[in-house]
């Protein structure tokens, strides 16, 4: 039985379509990514399951409730929808104490001193903010911040979680550990989570699930991250996803050649399915590619950038340039230098 | 959401309420302005002009010197703005980027004129205006306002926002400190100008009680003083019509620039929340 | 010898980049020691003196004009008025802005024509106020006591009403500053981020438990600076006093700038007029101090 179901959801600005007849369900207990470029309508969709947004069409249900529905004009106000809700821009209270920006929700609902007490206790071991529980928000880093948001958010222990690009504000170091609190949390309580993102590397931590969107919230793949990582459903996905070079090919002489660069050679490995037309792209990760001194397709080092760990190489096959990663490790080409490409993994898209 | 519709209509039934409030005097004293004398002094109220007439306009320009009053005010208001700035400005370009012993304690002591009412300081300065002998002239008028805290205040949070750097170049440059006031501060500082200045050149022109006590005749009165010695008058008590006729004559210049001026108006009275 | 007149050239300079800013900050501390520093102590030192009609030259009195104040019910009378005055406007005023701020800042359609609407009496003299409110409170004809019988306004002449004038009073004063502080309120409203209220609306919250615990907190520096504004203008009420009542009736009105002005303009006591000034002006500064001290730790900064 699904937990949250969003059924032919849709929401028009003006002109525009932010979400179009999105259909999702998520299960109890999943922590789902929502992943997308900026203005896809991920976060309209997380605001329309707020309550923040109403609907044009479709229905939101959580359990066997309806909370939105465009049809019978019904919504549920965000204020008795008993979600959980961390925002991007760390909504703490500044006048109130670290423990009583925690309690606020209980304090709400009205609950009693001993149960506040406890409750909001239980919420700040949790995520290590209770020896700053006497604390003013200013007195704290961005990432205690934004703990405070969470801890709030779970104090009242709420079935449903949505996390609005959270982590955009901190630095790198702590959005590691946040996403891992995250998890975490999510391990203990068993609330389902609805994340919303454009940084892949965090959904791929994260989620049980990603759902990769593209303008007006369509849906390009609905998977595991390690599903949507090395088998992307399309262009779209596989460009989003990872680092990736998109190269036109042509057939000839019963072989597939990069395009202009017959003189290069064949590129090796399985032709391009037939349903895919004469002209199909081919789609390789840069970390999936062998620089060969002799042999492969040939080209020029064209530039070699060292990225500490990684060395980035641009390789000019003939018009096309095509990007390769190698470990620090292996022997280094030099600029100008000529050397062979073998490709390891293809993937073919129309 | 169902209920916005409901809850829009409750808003603007309030701010609707509100509003009646605030502008049917007005209304009131305008319709009332062009009624003949004797037409308003009926049980139940009547709205409008039953004949409306000029004529008590007309008879405010000649029961008084109106146009002197009007040339007074414009004199003071605009005189006293024009010192102002330079005054605060000088003040203002000091305390915002020179370091000099004692800036803060000057700082303070300068603070002290918003703290002080400026009422409880009016005998004192009634007998020194006229040690000075400008009792009953404009200048009487103008003198307490020549400096301005406020001003100062509001100037120098605008000067501390150019950015060092600009000064800095400038220096390099050889521009001296004065020049740097002239073409490159004082021009950033527009908007802080013209805020002040409208708060300044209302509240002047607005004024009554200070002019009230350091004028004698009508040498030197503003309009807001000539309307409130109009209203006590023997004329101006009994004949409402003329004495709104002169409410409406004395208040339509502002009311007029703050039609045309409302955004800027409104927002330099927010900053002047602002500056403490 | 260029060396020698390059020193000196040096040393002038430095001369003169110490004595700029004193320069600069000249002209305003002038006319500020002339008309407001010296006044407030040449006051306190006058008010210690008999210096009136009877006497033209001043004679050292002690503290002879405060005891006469003291002895005087007239100036208990003009305390409590006042007292009662800022009592009446202040809490209304604010409240009043506070609520018609909360209103405009609702997204709603046609918000800059209510908000000019509520914020012209700002900008027209209060005597100008003073007449159109004497107007409408005339009785007989006045358009306050026609239409004020549907709202159960009792039909009298509010002006010559013994403890009804304090109060028309107040209404003029509230009428005329509301639209001010309102204005300030909304540039304090709009200082509090959105998903404050998105939060506490996820969290539970509903609009009235929105307010008072996000809303009013957050905007209470305004309300620090907007409540002392107040208190001080209320001590301060001078225009609509001489214009509508004049002091009266029985100085039901009579408030502390009218007193000071009546004792000092019209009986020429500069003694006892500096007296009740340098009261005034104690009273004012004992209730800025009292505000700092107590209500400042209460006011929360975002």
């Amino acid at each position: 039985m699904a937990h949250v179901v969003l059924r032919n959801i849709t929401k028009r600005f003006g002109q525009v379509v932010a979400v179009d007849n999105l259909c999702l369900e998520i299960p109890r207990g999943q922590c789902i990514s929502l992943l997308g470029p900026s203005g896809c309508g991920k976060t309209t969709t997380l605001r329309m399951l707020a309550g923040f947004e109403d609907l044009d069409e479709g229905e939101i249900l959580v359990g066997d409730r309806v909370i939105s529905s465009s049809l019978k004009r019904y919504y549920l106000p965000p204020e008795k929808r008993d979600f959980g809700m961390v925002f991007q821009a760390f909504a703490v209270w500044p006048h109130l104490s670290v423990f009583d920006n925690v309690a606020f929700p209980l304090q709400i609902r009205g609950l009693g001193r001993a149960e506040i007490r406890e409750k909001t206790t239980t919420a700040l071991t949790y995520t290590g903010l209770l020896d700053v529980r006497d604390s003013y928000p200013n007195e704290l880093s961005g990432g205690q911040k934004q703990r405070i948001a969470l801890a709030r958010s779970i104090s009242f222990n709420p079935t449903v979680m949505l996390l609005d690009e959270p982590l955009s504000n901190l630095d790198p170091k702590m959005r590691e550990v946040m996403r891992f609190e995250i998890k975490e949390l999510q391990k203990r309580f068993n609330f389902t989570i609805i994340y919303v993102t454009h940084d892949q590397a965090e959904a791929m931590a994260l989620s049980d699930r990603i759902v990769v969107m593209d303008y007006g919230a369509k849906v390009q793949q609905d998977d595991t991250p390690l599903n949507v990582y090395h088998r992307p459903a399309n262009k779209f996905v596989f460009g989003f996803i990872g680092l990736s070079n998109f190269l036109q090919v042509e057939a000839a002489d019963g072989g597939t050649y990069l395009a202009g660069a017959r003189e290069a050679g064949p590129i090796g490995g399985e032709r391009p399915p037939q349903a895919l037309g004469a002209t199909p792209t081919l789609a390789c990760r840069p970390g999936e590619i062998e620089l060969l001194r002799d042999g492969g397709v040939r080209g020029l080092i064209a530039r070699r950038t060292l990225l500490g760990d990684i060395v980035d190489y641009r390789v000019r096959v003939g018009a096309q340039e095509v990007r390769v990663q190698r470990s620090v490790r292996q022997p280094l080409f030099e600029e100008g230098a000529a050397c062979g490409l073998r490709f390891t993994r293809l993937h073919w898209y129309a | 959401m169902r209920s916005r519709s409901s809850w829009s209509l409750a808003v603007h039934a309030l701010l609707l309420a509100a509003a009646l409030v605030m502008v049917v005097p007005l209304v009131w004293i305008v319709l009332t302005a062009f009624k003949e004398r004797n037409e308003v002094f009926s049980q139940v109220p009547q709205w409008l002009p039953g004949h409306p007439t000029f004529n008590n306009f007309l008879g405010v320009l000649d029961a008084m010197p109106f146009w002197r009053y009007y040339w007074n005010t414009i004199v003071v208001a605009f005189g006293i703005l024009a010192i102002q700035v330079v005054t605060i400005t000088l003040a203002a370009y000091a305390f915002a980027r020179m370091q000099f012993w004692g800036r803060d304690v000057l700082f303070i002591l300068l603070l002290v004129q918003l703290m002080i009412a400026p009422q409880s300081t009016v005998i004192q300065n009634y007998i020194t205006v006229t040690r000075l002998g400008l009792l009953d002239t404009k200048l009487a008028i103008m003198a307490p306002y020549l400096a301005s805290a406020f001003g100062t205040f509001l100037l120098r949070q605008t000067f501390k926002g150019i950015p060092r750097e600009l000064e800095e170049a400038a220096a390099l440059d050889g521009c001296g400190t004065l020049r740097f006031l002239l073409y490159v501060a004082i021009p950033l500082a527009l908007p802080g100008y013209l805020a002040f200045g409208l708060v300044s050149i209302t509240y002047h022109w607005n004024e009554f009680f200070w002019p009230l006590v350091v004028t004698e005749t009508t040498g030197s009165r503003t309009l807001t003083l000539g309307l409130g010695i109009f209203a006590q008058t023997a004329e101006g008590s009994a004949d409402w019509t003329m004495l709104m006729a002169m409410t409406l004559m004395v208040i339509a210049v502002p009311l007029a620039a703050f039609l045309l001026f409302q955004r800027r108006f409104i927002n330099s009275f927010m900053q002047s929340g602002l500056g403490g | 010898m260029s060396s020698q007149s390059g020193r000196i050239g040096k040393a002038r300079r430095r001369w003169a980049q110490t004595l700029r800013p004193y320069a600069y900050i000249l002209p305003t501390f002038v006319f500020l020691f002339i008309f407001t520093h010296w006044p407030i102590l040449r006051t306190f030192y006058v008010s210690f003196f008999k210096w009136n009609m009877a006497s033209p030259t001043m004679e050292f009195v002690g503290a002879a004009n405060y005891v006469q104040a003291w002895k005087t019910p007239l100036f208990w009378q003009v305390l409590g008025n006042n007292l009662l005055f800022a009592a009446g406007t202040v809490p209304l005023t604010l409240a009043v802005a506070l609520a018609l701020a909360l209103l405009i800042n609702q997204k709603i359609r046609g918000l800059a024509l209510y908000r000019a609407l509520l914020f012209y009496p700002t900008m027209i003299p209060m005597a100008a106020a003073a007449m159109i409110w004497l107007w409408i409170l005339t009785p007989n004809y006045g358009l306050l006591n026609y239409y004020g019988k549907w709202l159960g306004l009792p039909d009298v002449h509010w002006l010559g009403h013994s403890t009804l004038a304090l109060w028309a009073l107040v209404l003029v004063g509230v009428w005329k500053r509301v639209g001010y502080y309102m204005v300030i309120y909304l540039a304090g409203l709009q200082v509090i981020p959105e998903h404050l209220y998105e939060a506490a609306r996820i969290e539970g919250a509903g609009p009235w438990q929105r307010f008072w615990k996000v809303t009013f907190p957050l905007v209470s520096p305004t309300t620090f600076f907007v409540g002392v504004m107040a208190v001080i203008d209320a001590f301060q009420a001078i225009d609509q006093v001489y214009l509508m009542t004049g002091g009266g009736p029985g100085n039901a009105t009579n408030l502390f700038i009218f007193y000071i002005y009546q004792n000092a303009f019209r009986f020429f006591d500069f003694g006892y007029g500096s007296a009740i000034s340098a009261i005034l002006f104690l009273i004012l500064l004992a209730l800025t101090l009292l505000a700092f001290r107590t209500l400042h730790r209460k006011v929360h900064y975002a």
